[in-house]
């Protein structure tokens, strides 16, 4: 039953995409406002269906429906509760659904909350956010359909006939014995059962289906030729909201990788990994380059080549996630997917370049200044924009275009590791961290060299001191001297901005401090929201350049009583639990080490060695669970790699400097732009009424 | 005799083949045992399973890598370096099994792709920004805050700062 609910639910949301797609198109070039307003509820409508049918799948991961065929891939009777609900975004059908079902949320929200304010771009927003809805709704009930049930069907070369997996009964067809399928299911990847890996997910379709939103406004604005700064204005908030989810799901995921996959490290450049960076770094070009639309009238073709290419990302990020395109431990398994999401973001992207064409070939994309200055602010963030759009198509040519052009040119199959990443990606990170450090001190329109030069001096003076600090810290090396120094030439320069926006408001309001700060961020959150950002960025950097340059490891064997040396530290081997058997089944070796340092014990790590028993037809899984003994200076980051017949261990440590920075500095960035995309406090009355009646009425409002 | 010239022909060239297989290892032949794990990670963290998705081999789990890594220990032993390690690998396993190609012309496109991308994107920048400085421009909307019009002439900060507060 709930497989028949949740089947019909997909399919009329399928249909009331399509319906909303094309009756908003139609409503639009007849100017009906019945038509619109029709399109706009079957738009909203798609919504609660799709919670529907995820509703039916989760209702049948709860009750143990092992006759769904997703039920029985991604549970079992030993899997907990909890896991049964994570359960839903646990491989293919089940996250496509999911995915659908976020996509569904932000259009019905979007349209809610901007059906009144921009009319005229409405009816194009339903079209653009239907289709693609539409596609991925119909890959979710055509391919990859999660309410398809096993049966068992006659077959003339087995007696107890042959087990099937399909969406409608077919004819003679059995349902399997329950207890059977029980007994056989499969349950959770065990890689999935972490607190990271439970939420990274969703963090990381939010960011991704988030994004969807500014695209369709940016389409609409190229549609309806409404080509001010509306658009943006709409989107503002919506691409702020995408990119806080995208980055909080970058962040898990690092924090589960280096929780979970047992390397000691959190970024391995994993292709998978680099499809969901590279929205971000466009995302963050575009969330710049809009900035000198609003406030100068210029780069209008680019803000729109920058929305599209962060959708373009998103949507292939996606493709090569789920198509088998690429190997990875994150991505999905080879599907049938593959050829229509390509054909999609094809057709989508080409679609998109040709309106921009159009529109630019009607000279509807002028800029409405010239640009005054090398060193004004726009200037500076376009050579921003170009340094993330840079490393943008690096780590794309890295992560894709070089495996597949090698692949199909010379029939080779490469693999380009950290080494070229480093090589590559870190000329463009030191730009990125420079303008950074310069462009927050520039101004719109023109600036001298000798203002710029006057307003650094704070902020280096400060760079200077933390480099002295540094250096007596013992760090020697000049390629970290200098990547600490530009890294937190960025961060002072973030808290001088702040600091001086504070004491030019005491100058002219007499506020105490505490109230400046607070006037400053109420007025221009997205300024001193996008400083806090900044300064996340700042600890970010600091932490990954002291974990990358000074990340020391080892791997011993010890026996019992044994101690191994590594970074100051002392780690005594005091004995190890092997065969333990957890709920789950898996069989555990867990040992027990003590970390000293000048002779005081610090902590006891119990680090683990997890064997997944294998299920049918499939292989063993090996998980390293890592001990760790974390300060603010380093981590102490321990790993069991296997128990010798003689009893003796086998460890593997590292020593991480400065690690925990990329989590405080993860925090201080979401906290960044939780206060850049917060609403503002409400406008004057008088503003209020000034900007209502310059707006037309709303088709279909009334509605 | 015929026999005897044969036997010392052959024990001649098995001799000359050990001298020659000796002369290709740089270094001197050592018991594994006195390999250790950090000389082994050393070279894997510079390779990639040959049969796991995108899993460099230092960190892999499986049987198969765990053999591998002995692999890199027995070769090590051997008195091998560590390039020569990664080009047996690669001759073995294919391009994939290193983390960066060793094929000249695999290597000379991946790692110089990169370097024409970001340098192609910084000369069109520098272009538009020289070709907008003298660019006419359409008619500004009535939408966009312009800085001139609002410039306060007494703090040039406080100007600029008013500017962005507008957002």
């Amino acid at each position: 039953m709930l497989a028949e609910v949740g089947l019909a639910a997909l399919a009329l949301a399928f249909g009331a995409a399509i319906y909303a797609a094309v009756v908003s198109l139609i409503g639009s070039r007849r100017q009906s406002t019945a038509l619109i307003a029709s399109a706009r509820n079957a738009a909203l409508l798609t919504f609660p269906l799709l919670l529907l049918a995820a509703g039916a799948l989760l209702a049948g991961l709860i009750s143990q429906q092992y006759q769904i065929a997703y039920v029985w891939q991604v549970s079992n009777p030993s899997t907990p509760l909890f896991f049964r609900i994570t359960a839903l975004w646990g491989s293919q059908q089940g996250s496509l659904l999911f995915w659908c079902l976020l996509m569904s949320l932000f259009a019905f929200i979007a349209l809610l909350v901007n059906w009144r304010s921009y009319a005229r771009l409405m009816p194009y927003v339903i079209a653009y956010t239907m289709i693609t809805l539409a596609f991925f709704v119909g890959l979710s009930l055509f391919l990859e359909n999660p309410f398809a049930r096993y049966w068992i069907v006659p077959d003339a070369s087995s007696p107890n006939g042959l087990v099937v997996s399909t969406v409608f009964i077919p004819p003679n067809a059995v349902a399997p014995d329950a207890s059977r399928l029980a007994d056989t299911a499969r349950g959770l990847n065990p890689l999935l059962r972490h607190f990271g890996m439970i939420i990274h997910p969703p963090m990381l379709y939010l960011g991704f289906v988030g994004f969807v939103i500014p695209f369709a406004f940016a389409m609409a604005a190229l549609a309806s030729g409404d080509l001010s700064t509306n658009w943006i204005k709409a989107t503002r908030r919506w691409t702020l909201v995408a990119w806080l989810f995208l980055s909080l799901g970058l962040l898990l995921g690092g924090r589960w990788a280096y929780d979970v996959l047992g390397w000691g490290g959190y970024w391995g450049w994993d292709p998978v990994e680099n499809a969901a960076f590279i929205p971000w770094l466009v995302g963050t070009a575009f969330l710049h380059s809009v900035m000198i639309q609003e406030k100068r009238g210029m780069l209008k073709v680019w803000n729109m080549v920058l929305v599209i290419f962060t959708f373009s990302a998103v949507i292939f990020g996606t493709f090569a996630t789920r198509s088998g395109l690429i190997d990875s431990v994150h991505s999905f398994a080879q599907s049938e997917i593959g050829a229509p999401m390509f054909i999609f973001w094809a057709v989508v992207t080409l679609i998109s370049v040709i309106l921009i064409l159009y529109r630019r070939g009607r000279g509807e994309l002028k800029s409405e200044h010239a640009f005054a200055g090398i060193l004004s602010r726009e200037s500076l963030f376009v050579l921003n924009n170009v340094v993330f759009v840079a490393l943008a198509l690096v780590i794309f040519w890295g992560s894709f275009g070089a495996p597949i052009v090698s692949e199909l040119f010379m029939s080779t199959d490469i693999t380009l590791g950290p080494d070229y990443f480093y090589t590559v990606t870190v000329p463009l990170f030191i730009a990125m961290y420079i303008l950074m450090g310069v462009a927050p001190l520039s101004a719109w329109g023109a600036v001298s060299a000798r203002a710029l030069g006057r307003a650094l001096i704070v902020p280096l003076a400060l760079t200077l001191v933390g480099l002295i600090l540094f250096i007596l810290s013992g760090v020697t090396s000049p390629g970290a001297l200098f990547g600490y120094s530009i890294v937190m030439l960025a961060g002072f320069v973030a808290i001088y901005e702040i600091y001086r926006g504070v004491v030019s408001r005491r100058r002219v309001t007499g506020e105490n401090y505490l109230r400046a700060v607070q006037s400053i961020f109420s007025r221009n959150r997205r300024r001193y929201g996008g400083f806090i950002v900044h300064l996340g960025i700042t600890v970010i950097g600091l932490g990954v350049i002291g974990s990358t340059l000074f990340q020391q490891e080892t791997q011993q064997t010890l026996a019992l009583g044994q101690t191994l040396g590594i970074g100051g530290y002392e780690m005594r081997f005091d004995g190890v639990d092997t065969g333990q058997v957890a709920e789950d089944g898996r069989l555990m070796d867990i040992a027990n080490v003590t970390v000293i340092r000048d002779g005081r014990e610090l902590a006891s790590l119990r680090p683990r060695h997890d064997v997944f028993p294998a299920a049918e037809g499939q292989t063993a899984m090996v998980m390293n669970i890592p001990g760790a003994h974390s300060t603010l200076e380093n981590d102490f980051y321990v790993l069991l790699v296997g128990v010798q017949p003689d009893g003796r261990v086998t460890f593997k440590v590292y020593i991480n400097p400065l690690i925990n920075l990329v989590w405080w500095g993860g925090i201080i960035l979401i906290i960044g732009t939780l206060v850049s995309s917060w609403p503002s406090q409400k406008e004057p009355a008088s503003e209020r009424m000034k900007s209502r009646r310059g707006k037309a009425a709303p088709a279909g409002a009334a509605a | 005799m015929k026999r005897l010239i044969l036997v010392v022909l052959a024990l001649f060239g098995l001799f000359a083949g050990i001298m020659l297989a000796a002369a290709q290892d740089t270094g001197t032949a050592v018991d594994p045992s006195q390999i250790t794990d950090d000389q082994v990670m050393e070279v894997a963290r510079s390779l990639y399973c040959p049969v796991c998705p995108n899993e460099p081999l230092n960190t892999c789990q499986t049987e198969a890598c765990y053999r591998w890594r002995e692999d890199i220990r027995s070769q090590l032993a051997r008195g091998l370096s560590k390039d020569q390690i990664i080009a047996n690998f690669v001759a073995q396993y294919g391009e994939r099994a290193s983390a960066v190609p060793l094929d000249q012309t695999l290597q000379t496109v991946s790692l110089v792709t990169p370097f024409l991308i970001a340098g192609v994107a910084l000369l069109i920048a520098i272009f538009l920004i020289l070709r907008w400085r003298g660019a006419k421009t359409a008619a500004p909307t009535g939408t966009v805050n312009d800085p001139s019009a609002s410039v306060p002439p007494d703090d040039p900060y406080r100007a600029a700062l008013e500017d962005d507060v507008k957002g």
